[in-house]
């Protein structure tokens, strides 16, 4: 496939996901071949069950980040057939920063989320485990090393 | 000579702890074991218990988790026994100083006598750091010359 | 029905060399559930990047792992230009595939070699081990270390490689690629190795989606994944290389793949040598300004996977926020399918045959036993019992012929 039969299709693709789910806030091609697609944390589990049970994406990895407007959980997923990265962006605001697991769906992100509660504080709520993962047992509670120290509002 | 030199005269066995490393000193150091080194012709050995070793070589930066059992390995050991630090990383901690796991170079958790440096150290550059530290006079102070001084 | 035991697996593994810690909940003989315990390892490598240049980054993602110290700089590399839309030049991007290939190379060999002594076969273990030497020897060659490389920067690479150690490595490749057949005829046609792996630690295709399991755990199962061809890179579009897939899904289909790939590796760094020689001129580096504002996702196929790296800039000169993947990370969790069902004996090759790099996975290292007064076996025991089964099918095979 060439490049523009390629987006081509990608812009088919994009416009099919926005009718399968309206709530989408925003698709955007970061670069090429990288698609991020902006949701409200109410169709999460709807999208990842699609892509994940459906159209057979691979389960790359979470990313997490606090960053100005709230932390940002970035889950990725891997379409092999075509070599397209595709992600789901979720904002979660900064005083509430809970989430539902995506554990039962995707057997992999068990251990992810354990790691995102420890360095960013998020909760993930019905895992099956949620325990410390990746910081010293003594390590301080409420110490997430990875939020900023300082944010603007606190300026 | 004390009975405490002695113990280090012929065959040193070796029990390595990878304290939180990269993997690439722990692998050159089981290089040492392969047919192009062959330590094992000097009689050294890789041990799989600290209880039957006489060298506990650390590889790794100390993280917090891994602190308590560093200590915990270095109690265990049958005293008198060398402790080598091999690679930049357990010498000063390197490029991961600055890491918020990071609980401080080697030196300040338990006492050691010999450097490695190097990232990784050649194979060679470890057969060196083990010969020079053998050959050295034992200094004053050290657990495993506590017994006389050399002249 | 004898009541459940614990088998640590840990405190120190004698062989793996990294430290690790796994529970496995016995019944008699079989393992009926198991568990980790991590962040042994982690030493905050991400937010150590996150106070690095983009250019220093390099030489911390480098060691996140030893062995894999090209795969990390080499998604890292993808990441970032895809941020700045880089065009590297023809000459560096052969030359990161030779680098990237004969790190496959010297890493398949040591998974060999480790493999080897796990069944009790020491003789590999030596073997794999010393005709790794000199892919080792021609990395201090091209790029003056034997581990650790630092050749990567942004835009390109930072050595060339002329003609002399061009045909210098030519001719080491030719002498793996003999000791290659001879390894693979020593694995594939012992009868006592087929007895020994073959339907050990099986994972399906349905495994590997759960759990994003990827490299040759992945293809050895018949998942048709590589990074290398689905979203191609460097100069793997440029020469001619194929996939190589396995159904069985077994510790034996995982051997086959890694010592199939290791011929795959040595035509394509050959190939690679060829174009390099008719891109006789030309920079090896592009001039890069400066990094824009924006997100890079980048992967590249390290020996035990895909490395996932995703960095987010802000048009400084440091990433706002780096996030690793290491290979590892998803293969570990598949041990939950592999060695459950199994027995104690098949634990070790079964762990031991994703190839798990702990180091990469940021995580684990030794641990001493805390729950006393239950009964504990040690590593060196585990082995033990694993070499001591294949020595019973060993004899069971020389009574046979004998008979």
């Amino acid at each position: 496939m060439n490049e523009k039969d390629n987006l081509m299709s990608i812009e088919n693709y994009i416009s099919d996901l926005k009718i399968r789910f309206p709530q989408i806030t925003n698709v955007e091609v970061i670069n090429v071949k990288r698609l991020m697609v902006h949701i409200p944390t109410s169709v999460l589990a709807q999208i990842t069950g699609y892509w994940f049970n459906e159209l057979n994406y691979r389960y790359i990895i979470v990313s997490a980040m606090d960053s100005k407007d709230g932390f940002e959980l970035i889950y990725h997923y891997s379409d092999d057939s075509s070599g397209w990265i595709m992600s789901l962006n979720v904002m979660l605001a900064h005083n509430e920063p809970t989430v539902e697991s995506m554990t039962p769906i995707v057997y992999g992100i068990e251990w992810i989320e354990r790691e995102i509660m420890d360095i960013l504080g998020i909760q993930f709520l019905n895992h099956p485990k949620p325990e410390r993962f990746l910081l010293p047992e003594n390590w301080p509670e409420g110490n997430y090393p990875y939020r900023r120290k300082i944010r603007k509002e606190d300026r | 000579m004390g009975i405490k030199e002695n113990c280090f005269k012929k065959s040193l066995w070796v029990f390595h702890l990878s304290a939180g490393s990269c993997n690439n000193c722990d692998i050159e150091i089981l290089d040492l074991l392969t047919p192009r080194y062959d330590v094992e012709r000097f009689g050294m050995k890789l041990v799989g218990s600290i209880r039957h070793a006489d060298v506990l070589l650390v590889t790794g930066i100390v993280t917090k988790k891994t602190k308590a059992r560093v200590l915990e390995v270095y109690e265990q050991a049958p005293k008198p026994i060398i402790v080598i630090a091999v690679g930049t990383c357990p010498c000063t901690g390197g490029i991961f100083t600055s890491g918020y796991n990071f609980a401080g170079p080697l030196d300040k958790v338990i006492p050691v006598d010999a450097y490695i440096p190097g990232c990784p150290p050649k194979p060679e550059a470890m057969l060196a750091g083990i010969v020079k530290l053998l050959s050295q006079p034992p200094k004053s102070g050290n657990p495993r010359t506590t017994s006389e001084a050399q002249p | 029905m004898g009541k459940k035991t614990i088998v640590p697996i840990g405190p120190y593994h004698p062989l793996l060399e990294e430290p690790e810690f796994f529970k496995l909940y016995c019944d008699g003989e079989t393992v009926v559930d198991m568990e980790w315990e991590t962040g042994y390892n982690h030493r905050g490598i991400e937010k150590i990047c996150e106070s690095k240049t983009f250019e220093q980054v390099f030489y911390v993602v480098e060691r996140i792992c030893g062995i894999c110290s090209t795969s990390h700089p080499f998604a890292y590399a993808n990441a970032v230009e895809s941020i700045g839309a880089v065009e590297i030049p023809v000459r560096a991007k052969l030359i990161r595939s030779i680098i990237g290939e004969l790190e496959r190379v010297h890493s398949h060999l040591l998974w060999v070699g480790l493999a080897g002594h796990f069944l009790g076969y020491n003789t590999v273990f030596m073997w794999a081990w010393k005709y790794r030497e000199p892919v080792l020897d021609m990395f201090e060659i091209i790029t003056g270390n034997r581990n650790s490389y630092a050749m990567f920067t942004i835009g390109g690479v930072r050595r060339d490689i002329d003609e002399n150690k061009a045909s210098q490595l030519i001719k080491v490749l030719e002498d793996v690629k003999i000791k290659t057949d001879l390894l693979v005829g020593a694995v594939m046609d012992d009868p006592v190795i087929h007895a020994r792996l073959k339907g050990v630690g099986t994972l399906t295709a349905k495994d590997i989606h759960d759990f994003g399991a990827v490299g040759p755990t992945a293809r050895a199962s018949g998942v048709d994944i590589d990074v290398r061809r689905d979203d191609p890179y460097a100069a793997y579009d440029m020469v001619n290389w194929k996939v190589i897939t396995v159904k069985e899904g077994d510790v034996f289909a995982k051997a086959e793949v890694r010592l199939l790939e290791l011929y795959e590796s040595i035509s394509i760094i050959n190939q690679c040598l060829q174009l390099l020689k008719k891109e006789k001129e030309g920079d090896i580096k592009a001039k890069v300004r400066e990094i824009p504002a924006g997100i890079g996702i980048g992967h590249a196929e390290a020996p035990r996977g895909e490395v996932f790296h995703f960095v987010k800039s802000d048009g400084g000169n440091s990433p706002v926020r780096h996030k690793i993947r290491a290979p590892s990370y998803n293969c570990i969790t598949t041990f939950r399918r592999s060695c459950i069902g199994g027995t104690i004996s098949d634990a070790a090759i079964a762990t031991a045959a994703v190839d798990p790099c702990y180091c990469c996975t940021e995580r684990m290292i030794q641990v001493y036993d805390h729950n006393s007064g239950k009964r504990t076996m040690s590593a060196a025991e585990l082995i033990k019992l694993s070499q001591q089964k294949t020595e019973e099918l060993n004899k069971q095979f020389s009574a046979k012929d004998r008979s």
